[in-house]
């Protein structure tokens, strides 16, 4: 499909758009972060919250929210070329679970988790680790360390403004391996997207974890395999 | 692999357990040498943050580590519970002041998992692994690993 003349200024100005937004919503910067424009949240109706603890790519989907890609089209000027290595998941539709961390609402790949699980169990906390590494938790068998979130994302600076024991993190996303669980306010839906809703990322050099943007919601769709670490061990 | 080098493998260890904060922690019993009440810890001018002081233990000076400091964790007042347990390192005989002293405990090689290092390799090496011990996790540090040589030298200046 040919991108028309009259539709390339268009497709340029939201990409600016876009990279402002982000950039406002990531930049390590001493103040607040601005709450996101309106446009941010979605609307209605409200998300359906999923099943607790149960495999998630099992579940079926509840109100799934096919986002509608009127405004975008696949082909970027060459400026904004995607990835030529995208996730494997990225080049399809993909099933995504939205979740919120602080003032963000994030997407990622269901294929990437293995089932959700709610804060208030024992979380053992390691000596001399990374602040963003809130401690390890058993479950089923495995010592999951669990990792927060809005650190990982907003940079230590913004969360510190945090304080977890008056607001604590609800849920955890246990990723595929078990070895790791993203702390995170609220799970907020499963949809389907295609690849086409989103703004993939041309460069991720800075924040490799952040491969894209679901353009209809500004929800930064994150590659968790690129945001968790590399567990030596365990 | 054959049987016996299986069963080699996953030899018991027996390990003195501890608490310190909300976490339990385990030290290899073959380097615990005795396990002391707190009595009066003689504060060291000029010494680094993680070291409380000295104890005179039957005429020999033992420098007491702050295990909280150590850990990264707030500091506490000494109670009833507190513990310094006497330990052998690789080259001096330290004591570590902990919360309370909890049991010994036999773990196989086999139930010890490596703990996620995330961090800084020189803060966090002495984090041996970790177990599941009664519906909680019990880290495993490694005492040989507790003061870096540098650390032990300062020590010899006490």
């Amino acid at each position: 499909m040919a991108v028309s003349l009259n539709n390339a200024p268009h497709i340029l100005h939201q990409e600016l758009a876009l990279d402002t937004y982000l950039k406002t919503l990531l930049e390590e910067l001493p103040v607040a972060v601005p709450s996101p424009p309106p446009e941010a949240t979605p609307a209605t109706p409200p998300r359906t919250l999923q099943p607790v603890t149960k495999p998630l790519v099992k579940n079926p989907v509840k109100q799934p929210q096919t986002l509608k890609a009127k405004a975008v089209r696949q082909e970027f000027p060459p400026c904004a070329l995607p990835l030529a290595v995208m996730p494997e998941w990225a080049q399809h539709e993909f099933q995504a679970i939205f979740f919120k961390v602080g003032p963000l609402i994030l997407a990622t790949p269901l294929t990437e988790l293995s089932r959700t699980l709610k804060f208030g169990r024992v979380i053992t906390k390691i000596p001399k680790q990374p602040s963003w590494f809130m401690g390890l938790l058993e479950d089923q068998g495995k010592k999951i360390g669990i990792l927060d979130t809005s650190q990982l994302i907003l940079g230590k600076s913004k969360s510190l403004n945090r304080d977890l024991i008056e607001q604590p993190f609800k849920s955890m996303l246990v990723t595929q391996d078990g070895n790791w669980a993203l702390a995170c306010d609220e799970v907020l839906s499963i949809a389907k997207v295609t690849p086409e809703q989103v703004r993939w990322r041309t460069d991720r050099q800075s924040r490799p974890w952040l491969i894209g943007t679901v353009i209809e919601e500004l929800t930064a769709v994150i590659d968790v395999s690129r945001l968790t670490p590399r567990r030596k061990g365990g | 692999m054959s049987q016996s080098q299986e069963k080699q493998n996953n030899k018991g260890l027996q390990w003195v357990t501890f608490r310190l904060g909300d976490e339990k922690y385990g030290i290899n019993v073959m380097q615990v040498q005795e396990v002391l009440r707190v009595a009066e810890i003689a504060p060291v001018p000029g010494a680094p943050s993680y070291v409380l002081g000295i104890i005179n233990l039957r005429g020999n000076v033992v420098t007491v580590i702050d295990t909280r400091n150590r850990f990264g964790l707030m500091s506490k007042e000494t109670d009833d519970s507190s513990r310094i347990v006497v330990i052998e390192t690789a080259s001096h005989i330290i004591g570590i002041l902990v919360d309370s002293v909890a049991e010994v405990v036999e773990l196989h090689t086999s139930d010890i998992e490596t703990a996620p290092n995330v961090g800084n390799e020189e803060t966090s090496k002495y984090i041996q692994g970790v177990t599941s011990r009664d519906n909680e996790l019990l880290i495993l540090v490694d005492l040989n690993q507790f003061l870096s040589d540098d650390e032990i030298s300062e020590l010899d200046m006490f």
